[in-house]
């Protein structure tokens, strides 16, 4: 992966700024619910071609971000494609059973919401660990229990989630706004940084990204998280399957200077 | 031993437990009490513990009873020992827990098939968690793994036990634009 990270760089220089607004999924169906949410359309009449051509768009934009589309992105979209056509075939007799060829995958989303519904009630909850705590947490076996798998994070985790919100956010900066006023340089940044991180200690990549007010500032920070990590003054890690990407404070020896 | 005497016992032994505590338990304890003795005891301390306003407040969770903080002060907690802040579930996490919650005993390919995703890093992850735990295998070809929720989960999630989960939500407000033409409802158009 580092042999090509060099050229993926450099190509994300040079391209131009996608403006579509990024969100992480977790799979088709929840990208379909968002697509239909976002275009207000009724569930039960979805308007195939529009959706298919979006959903494909999304895809694409993947793609073009290098992530990989998944097996399963694509069986939905040769089903979104399939009931497309069939659609449009014509209908030389109505029958009265003939079934709508969007009904099953209709049954599905509608599954799907049920369970993602379900899902934001159970963390609306008080939950143990969280907002309420028993006696004896501390130093129990369950602490260990409750423990998050963290891994090492891949680049691409970084880049994604950096890309996700400088998308997101490059609507709100317009173009011919010159930043006179940034005179924030790399070190500054990288500071600032370490000074959260000595109060404490752990942060979350997105919190650093959140706090930054253009895209100047949202850039400057990223480089200069690469050169912290780099120079093995923080550590990257991520929550095991997709969590939240963890900035720490690495308290080891680092040989290359600490800041 | 006087009635109240015995409900400040059945609260010491509670307190000191680190596990929500059974019926059953305290009747291996209280050999002299009752079932119905014991759960009027235990009514009784639940309504004693939540007049006198404090911090904590006994509950009954999974199966048992726990004394457990108030909500409120879970940030002062969690600056007075860091390492308690340790609770984190993805969205793809909670989603698969919904599903086997509500659906349990399920395999591995039904929790698939409703979230269109491969879910078996999760399931794995939140085995290891004790959230989960197989419960069987399904009598199909390959014999796959039913997995079910621990008495973790109702812990971890405050809940009494499975009865005790919220009922899944209709999608009513869309039902209603129902397309006459398509179907009634969300059954049939399964059909």
């Amino acid at each position: 992966m580092n042999g090509n990270a060099g050229h993926e760089a450099e190509s994300m220089q040079t391209r131009e700024p996608c403006l579509v607004k990024v969100q992480l999924f977790e799979g088709p169906l929840d990208l379909l619910l968002h697509l239909i949410k976002k275009n207000e359309v009724d569930i039960y009449d979805i308007p195939i071609a529009a959706i298919t051509e979006q959903y494909i768009e999304y895809l694409e934009f993947m793609k073009d971000l290098d992530l990989q589309v998944v097996g399963e992105y694509l069986v939905i979209a040769a089903e979104l494609s399939l009931i497309k056509s069939r659609m449009l075939l014509p209908k030389p007799v109505i029958e009265e059973d003939e079934t709508d060829p969007r009904a099953e995958l209709v049954r599905r989303l509608i599954e799907y919401q049920k369970y993602k519904d379900a899902a934001s009630d159970l963390i609306e909850r008080p939950i143990l660990g969280r907002d309420v705590f028993k006696r004896d947490f501390d130093g129990s076996e369950a602490l260990v229990e409750e423990e998050v798998e963290l891994v090492p994070v891949s680049l691409w985790a970084l880049i994604e989630t950096f890309r996700e919100f400088y998308n997101r956010r490059s609507h709100l900066w317009t173009e011919d706004i010159v930043y006179k006023v940034e005179s924030v340089t790399l070190e500054e940044k990288i500071h600032e940084i370490m000074t959260r991180l000595r109060q404490r200690h752990t942060l979350k990549f997105t919190e650093f990204l959140d706090d930054c007010s253009s895209r100047f500032d949202l850039v400057l920070t990223f480089l200069a998280i690469l050169e912290l990590a780099r120079s093995e003054n923080i550590r990257i890690t991520q929550e095991a399957h997709a969590g939240d990407i963890i900035i720490s404070h690495h308290t080891g020896e680092n040989e290359l200077g600490a800041y | 031993m006087e009635p109240t005497d015995i409900r400040k016992a059945i609260e010491a032994v509670i307190f000191i437990s680190d596990q929500p505590v059974t019926v059953d338990k305290l009747m291996q304890v209280f050999t002299e009490l009752e079932r119905a003795d014991i759960k009027r005891h235990l009514k009784e301390l639940i309504e004693e513990w939540a007049g006198y306003g404090r911090g904590f407040r006994l509950e009954e969770v999974a199966g048992g009873y726990q004394f457990r903080t108030d909500p409120v002060h879970a940030d002062f907690i969690a600056s007075f020992n860091k390492k308690v802040r340790k609770f984190r579930l993805s969205r793809a996490a909670l989603e698969v827990i919904a599903i086997i919650a509500y659906k349990q005993p399920v395999t591995k390919v039904e929790v698939e098939s409703i979230r269109g995703v491969d879910s078996s890093g999760v399931i794995n992850a939140l085995l290891e968690r004790r959230i989960l735990e197989i419960k069987g295998r399904k009598e199909v070809i390959g014999k796959p793994f039913l997995y079910g929720t621990t008495e973790e989960f109702l812990e971890v999630f405050g809940l009494k036990s499975l009865n005790d989960l919220p009922t899944l939500k209709e999608i009513d407000d869309i039902s209603k634009n129902l397309d006459p033409g398509i179907s009634q409802t969300p059954e049939a158009l399964a059909e």
